[in-house]
């Protein structure tokens, strides 16, 4: 009984410190699935014109964030380039952390918005352009508002790796949920599992639901077949 | 040569090569050893998450929801504390071992489901054809639904095997000496941010390249091609 009333006061003392590095960990991978989102649009749609430089260009860049660690390009946009010596690549850790989620979600986005184009039958941009629009035009009214329906439940999966990668953020010292575990861990070292464990609890029922979404919105708008990891 | 000196010093880099070539076999190594132990366990994963029997699967389904829902970072840290509690030898195991069991445990979800998926990707037609034609049910196994779940369940175990590749990097903060640890071991040491960890992405990128290129050579294999047939 000892025991429950001492874990209790450990969950009295630190939820607030932990719920203010939750709010933290909120507000990064808002504001970076946000940024990506619209990168990784952009991206996406010019990948599907198929201009040949073009696409080989956004393919290069796909696999240059995909094919090395998150951390690493974490430690590249905050270390490496302030040594440019250009002033506004000067970053604080704050904007690092924003900048590498951001180019690190684009290039997730970048493949579900190119997959669930293609994924729209070629009938149907025939169709439209048969009937007299341009391209853009088909793009406009018929290819996007069909594509975009279908990217829903990848995003949403999208979203659960940006949230669990801001863990990793904790090493150049922005107090999101990890960072802030950690150091509750310096005021009570005693008690390492049971802090751990708490902050995991908080990360489960922050992306769980998110998850549940996922799988919900693949019933309802259906699946393009892409797998994320 | 002055200006490129300036930008990327190359001579450094090469004082470090040896440093980086254990590093990239460190990676290799601690990545086999996950990717077999995940992929055996995965299947037992995965017919466990089939059964029909809920003391077997509700339990699984806890444990894939729980894993895929929490960081690796945070489940690396409670395995780092939490397994010498646990275990009566966990006193006994280095980091390595420890970040192996870590990561193992992280990925045997993605491997089980995959490999559930694969299995439910055969069509239920081919087997009752199979049975239909007067194949015994171990020769449907064996020669209709093995193959073609095979088939379909390797290009995504790759895929996944690049993931892990790229998560043994978080090892490096429980201080497992791989890739990642050989480019923050020449930080410390030399304390330029560009070339330690420039040399390190492109050391990620080249293990990266090999995987692609081998998924290249599988996918042509399996995809079997109409000129490869013979």
């Amino acid at each position: 009984m000892e025991w429950f009333a001492h874990k209790w006061d450990i969950i009295d003392q630190l939820t607030p410190f932990l719920l203010q590095g939750l709010w933290t960990t909120f507000k990064i991978s808002i504001v970076a699935i946000f940024f990506g989102s619209i990168l990784g649009f952009v991206l996406g749609v010019l990948k599907t014109l198929q201009i040949y430089p073009l696409e080989k260009l956004i393919n290069t860049y796909l696999h240059l964030l995909r094919g090395s660690p998150y951390l690493v390009q974490l430690y590249i946009v905050y270390f490496v380039f302030p040594s440019f010596n250009i002033s506004w690549l000067n970053f604080d850790s704050f904007t690092a952390a924003v900048v590498s989620l951001s180019l690190y979600t684009s290039s997730y986005v970048t493949e579900i918005v190119a997959s669930a184009i293609f994924a729209v039958p070629t009938g149907q941009s025939e169709a439209s352009r048969s009937v007299g629009m341009t391209k853009a035009q088909a793009y406009r009214y018929v290819i996007l508002p069909q594509a975009l329906k279908m990217t829903i439940p990848p995003m949403a999966s999208v979203y659960v790796i940006v949230i669990k990668s801001t863990a990793v953020l904790s090493v150049i010292g922005i107090a999101e949920l990890t960072r802030q575990g950690e150091v509750a861990i310096m005021r009570m070292p005693g008690d390492i599992m049971f802090i751990y464990s708490l902050i995991a609890i908080f990360y489960f029922f922050y992306c769980f639901p998110v998850l549940r979404f996922s799988k919900w919105a693949e019933t309802r708008f259906g699946s393009i077949g892409i797998d994320l990891k | 040569m002055g200006w490129l000196q300036s930008v990327f010093n190359f001579r450094i880099v090469s004082q470090y090569w040896e440093v980086f070539a254990q590093g990239i076999v460190n990676t290799i190594l601690i990545s086999a050893v996950c990717l077999i132990l995940s992929l055996s366990l995965g299947i037992l994963v995965a017919l466990g998450r089939r059964s029909s029997n809920p003391l077997i699967w509700r339990p699984l389904a806890v444990y894939i929801q729980a894993i895929r829902s929490t960081p690796l970072l945070i489940q690396i840290y409670l395995i780092y504390y939490g397994l010498p509690a646990l275990l009566p030898f966990g006193n006994f195991l280095n980091e390595t071992q420890t970040g192996i069991i870590a990561l193992t445990i992280h990925t045997t979800p993605y491997m089980g489901e995959i490999i559930r998926a694969g299995l439910e990707s055969v069509h239920r037609g081919q087997i009752e054809g199979a049975l239909s034609v007067g194949m015994t049910p171990r020769q449907t196994m064996t020669n209709v639904v093995l193959p073609q779940a095979i088939a379909n369940v390797v290009p995504p175990l790759l895929g996944q095997t690049a993931v892990l590749i790229k998560d043994t990097s978080l090892l490096s903060i429980i201080a497992v000496f791989e890739l990642m640890g050989a480019g923050l071991r020449m930080f410390s040491e030399t304390v330029i941010a560009t070339e330690s960890y420039v040399t390190t992405a492109v050391c990620y990128l080249a293990i990266y390249a090999m995987m692609l290129g081998l998924s290249g050579l599988v996918q042509r294999k399996l995809g079997g091609s109409a000129w490869q047939e013979n």
